[in-house]
């Protein structure tokens, strides 16, 4: 059982160690060794979450030799553990499903580099997952923003190359914010791990010594992380990196990437700064007002959209609008079903990719909506889950979609009235604008044609086949099964803070 | 077998035949098929007696979230709603066994039917508001391909526009289940109400803002105005016995929804006598009106008939909204006979487009020659429609009216007996018309040139079946009444 403690520190040294190795190895076996590596990942992560669970505390696990506070920690409880074991397993299908692509959209030569950077990513996310320590938080920042670049930018053509451009620039941006912010925080408590900052934090703010910077702080952090994440308005970047991204990318990125950012955020929130202390600086608000503003442009721009990868990809814009407005609210109820719709994005968005790339092999790799016309015959079970997924997504009971708005509208009436009205009008329109764009591209793949594409048969990818059907029931799992996810959730922001 | 296997089974049976029926692609020949279906159609309807035969249940299936259990539970008024689905589904399943030969995509329209019959079951037996949204929700996705089955540009956009306007209703229900989650001690359906009322204290005008909102967005699949478009455009496109069982059935869903939030969530003391009411009641009345004007002004039988249904629907809608027992019971057999009548009506409809191709009121002369038994089933039925006793359009409308004249409500006391007259009078407009061309054609008819088509047995014992069903209750009522009136009694 005790081993058991050792797994978050071993998960975060074997994917690094997997990307060193991976470097010198040719395509073929990088990519066994990714899958291995990732479900390793997948099944520690379980053992940690099983771990945790069963003794129902947090564990702090030093990082080399010197203690706090000079040392480097992470720290594991259940809320990490479920993070880690869900964000591994997405990892893996999305890596299967969009396999095929891989062999043609990226040059053989280079595939291994591929590898590398995903079990970069990996770690990355991982260690933002587990630390104890703001810096290392922001070194793994900077780490998974230049494996995501390499994500992007490894198809090697003129639209990736500008998107990867165009994300590098803003995602610099934000790290840059977070430094300041990060920077200002260290001046001014003497302190990086989190736990220490937390208790300084809290005397200043007893004292009331040093209010302006703790602000401006906040704010920095704050908006620095927001940007990283594509919430609306700083989402110009994302269309264009998700929509012409390989299938694998697009999905990795909508759907961990931009999470394990919000889930760094939540750290700050709970770990760093503290609930109050962040509530009273009226950072929420904002984060409140954008959340609205998102969800609505995002699904405006979506309906505007004329080709399938983009539409979903302005979808995100809408999701993440969705968390951050669950932040907003301010309460632990709206932090909970905030990160209950991170578990249920990120399974359904990566799905819609996934089942997206399925659609247009279909249709002569056309990304239009008038070639994808009948899709859904050509390819039955990327339609199906296509369809699945905009259920989920459109908010249809018995899907993870439905849960999570059920879940923020329970958290938005029991704040004042100034803020449960507008959540719940806003949800009701974006939930009707996602109602469009969905089901008008689910009647799409489903409209009868006569097409010159061939169909093609499940049996001629196999793996593809059992990714899709494996998405579907996460979905569904975590539709109807959402209580012991809530349950979990709920446990770990208590050991949180 | 024990009670909750009762209603599981009665549910799972027919989506899971019917999903199988989707699912299997062997190419089998069209008899195998109508038997398979037939067989299915007949289990079903003894597994639904075999419910309705049980005691009142709950079942808790699982739990979706925390205090957000999945229920079923059949209760008096999930019973009634029941029954008619079966009686409706099965014969109207009978009619498309010949009435389908023409149309193809046979299986992928049974394979549906199929399913929705088991959707339908579920949401007669849903337990409390998130099982019903549930059940709603799925109702209209199974129910679309029945929509735009014959895949005509015309009919993908008709069933688009139901798909919108469903979902759109469906969301300004959820916004008011948002709020009674909060405001109630249980979303499970009881009757009297479940608001709880030292939470609702001060917030009065939030909740009638949700209820109003959940009985407009529910009141979209019941063709309610002001979001009735849907309903002409969608019903008349599809196969006739879809739309029959549309206008017959699917509709009902929306009342059933209705009712189960006034009656069973809000209470009917909580809106009696407040602006919801009046409103619902406004809805109601021009409804009425202007479904019935918009009918007598259509040519087009089919799409004259859907216009019927906003009307009818709306009489059921009224017959809520007047909040008591008199209204309540006439609504409920409004609900009954409208469904056994509609139906009739639109299988007529079938009967002769599959006969004769004539879609158009006008061209309908002579065909009271032509198919005698058909069209005297449609005047029989029309006769209920318009409310002429002894058929079962009397009593209902007997029971609205009087309801209104002793609600009390100034204005609508008079307002509604007056427009439900008005409207019986442009019902016998738009549906006479189509008995007396057809029976007596006029001097200039050549005689010679007639020849008898009436449709095989599959096609008119259905008809047969639903006139007498529509006249029965009319005669006897009074074993179906004395129990309509308990229900109503016991909700107020």
């Amino acid at each position: 059982m005790e081993i058991l403690r050792n797994f978050p520190c071993f998960s975060l040294i074997l994917s690094m160690c997997a990307s060193i190795i991976s470097s010198a190895l040719n395509g073929k076996w990088a990519r066994r060794l990714n899958i291995f590596v990732i479900s390793a990942i997948g099944v520690m992560s379980a053992c940690t979450l099983y771990f945790t669970f069963v003794t129902n505390q947090c564990y702090i696990y030093k990082m080399g030799r010197f203690s706090a506070p000079w040392g480097n920690e992470i720290r594991f409880g259940n809320l990490e553990a479920v993070m880690a074991l869900f964000f591994s397993v997405i990892m893996l299908l999305s890596i299967l499903g969009g396999r095929k692509h891989l062999f043609v959209e990226v040059d053989p030569f280079k595939e291994n580099l591929y590898y590398v950077l995903i079990n970069l990513l990996m770690s990355s996310l991982l260690a933002l997952i587990y630390t104890n320590d703001l810096f290392t938080a922001y070194v793994f920042v900077e780490i998974n923003t230049i494996s995501a670049c390499g994500l992007i930018m490894i198809r090697e053509n003129g639209h990736t190359l500008e998107a990867a451009t165009r994300y590098m620039l803003m995602s610099l941006i934000g790290s840059g914010l977070l430094l300041f912010g990060l920077c200002i925080l260290y001046d001014i408590t003497g302190h990086l791990l989190m736990s220490n900052i937390k208790e300084q934090v809290l005397l200043l703010a007893q004292t009331g010594q040093y209010h302006i910077p703790l602000v401006v702080a906040i704010i920095f952090m704050g908006v620095g992380l927001a940007i990283k994440s594509a919430l609306f308005p700083f989402h110009s970047w994302l269309p264009d990196s998700y929509g012409y991204s390989t299938a694998s990318s697009a999905a990795i990125l909508s759907s961990l990437v931009s999470k394990g950012y919000i889930f760094l955020l939540i750290k700050i929130f709970y770990r760093v700064i503290g609930f109050e202390i962040i509530a009273e600086s009226r950072l929420f608000n904002v984060l409140f007002v954008f959340g609205l503003c998102g969800m609505i442009f995002g699904s405006l721009s979506a309906i505007r959209e004329n080709d399938i990868r983009r539409m979903i990809a302005f979808s995100s814009v809408a999701q993440i609008g969705y968390i951050y407005m669950g932040f907003g609210l301010g309460t632990k109820a709206g932090m909970i079903a905030s990160i209950f719709h991170i578990f249920s994005h990120a399974a359904t968005k990566s799905m819609l990719f996934i089942a997206a790339v399925g659609l247009t092999d279909a249709s002569g790799k056309s990304k239009k909506f008038i070639d994808l016309t009948g899709a859904g015959y050509r390819n039955v079970i990327a339609g199906a889950t296509f369809t699945v997924g905009s259920l989920s997504m459109v908010g249809v009971p018995l899907f993870s979609g439905f849960i999570s708005k059920i879940l923020f509208a329970q958290a938005s009436v029991s704040v004042g009235v100034n803020k449960m009205l507008p959540t719940l009008i806003v949800l009701a329109i974006s939930t009707i604008l996602n109602a469009i764009y969905f089901m008008k591209t689910v009647v799409r793949i489903y409209t009868p044609v006569k097409s010159d594409y061939p169909t093609i048969p499940w049996k001629q990818d196999v793996s593809y086949a059992v990714v899709c059907i494996c998405f579907i029931i996460c979905n569904v799992v975590l539709g109807m099964c959402s209580e012991p996810i809530v349950d979990l959730i709920r446990s770990g922001l208590a050991m949180f803070a | 077998m024990s009670k909750s296997v009762s209603l599981l089974l009665a549910i799972l049976f027919p989506v899971l035949a019917g999903t199988a029926l989707l699912v299997v692609r062997k190419k089998d020949d069209r008899k195998k098929i109508l038997a398979y279906v037939g067989v299915v159609l007949g289990i079903t309807g003894v597994l639904v007696i075999n419910a309705l035969t049980t005691k009142e249940t709950e079942i808790v299936l699982f739990e979706l979230m925390e205090h957000v259990p999945i229920v079923l539970k059949l209760d008096g008024f999930g019973k009634l709603f029941l029954a008619i689905v079966s009686i409706v589904w099965i014969l109207a399943g009978c009619f498309s066994f010949t009435y389908m030969k023409h149309e193809k995509n046979e299986k992928r329209y049974f394979g549906f039917y199929l399913v929705t019959f088991g959707v339908l079951v579920g949401l007669g037996c849903a337990g409390n508001l998130i099982t019903m949204y549930a059940f709603y929700e799925f109702m209209t996705l199974v129910s679309f391909p029945l929509v735009i089955h014959n895949q005509s540009k015309e009919a993908v956009m008709a069933g688009l526009k139901y798909l919108f306007y469903s979902f759109f209703g469906a969301y300004m229900a959820l916004f008011g289940l948002f709020f009674l989650c909060r405001y109630t001690t249980t979303l499970t359906f009881t009757a009297g109400g479940t608001l709880n009322m030292e939470l609702v204290a001060g917030h009065e005008t939030l909740l009638l803002v949700a209820a109003c909102l959940m009985l407009v967005g529910f009141g979209v699949k019941a063709g309610m105005f002001p979001l009735h478009a849907w309903l002409p455009t969608a019903h008349p496109v599809a196969p006739a016995p879809a739309s029959a069982a549309l206008s017959g059935i699917i509709v009902k869903a929306g009342v059933l929804a209705i009712v189960r939030v006034v009656f069973y969530l809000f209470g009917a003391d909580f809106i009696r006598g407040t602006w919801v009411q009046y409103l619902f009641l406004t809805f109601a009345l021009i409804t009425v009106f202007m479904g019935s004007m918009l009918a007598y002004r259509e040519k087009v039988l089919k799409k004259r008939l859907a216009y019927s249904t906003v009307s009818q629907l709306s009489y059921i809608l009224f017959g809520i909204a007047l909040l008591n027992p008199v209204g309540l019971t006439g609504s409920m057999l409004h609900m009954i006979a409208h469904a056994f009548i509609k139906c009739a009506l639109f299988l007529c409809a079938g009967a002769i487009i599959f006969q004769t191709g004539i879609t158009n009121v006008d061209d309908l002369k002579g065909i009271g020659k032509k198919m005698p038994l058909t069209i005297w089933c449609f005047t029989i039925v029309s006769l209920g429609l318009i409310g002429i006793p002894p058929t079962g359009g009397f009593i209902s409308k007997w029971y609205l009216a009087t309801g209104a004249l002793d609600s009390g409500i100034a204005g609508f006391q008079y307002a509604g007996p007056i427009v439900l007259l008005i409207s019986a009078l442009l019902t016998a407009g738009y549906l006479l018309p189509v008995t007396i061309k057809g029976f007596f054609p006029g001097d200039d008819f050549d005689y010679d040139k007639l020849e008898k088509c009436e449709p095989g047995k599959w096609m008119t014992v259905p008809l047969v079946i639903l006139a007498a069903l529509s006249v029965v209750i009319g005669m006897f009522p009074n074993g179906l009444l004395s129990y309509i009136q308990a229900i109503a009694a016991g909700l107020m």
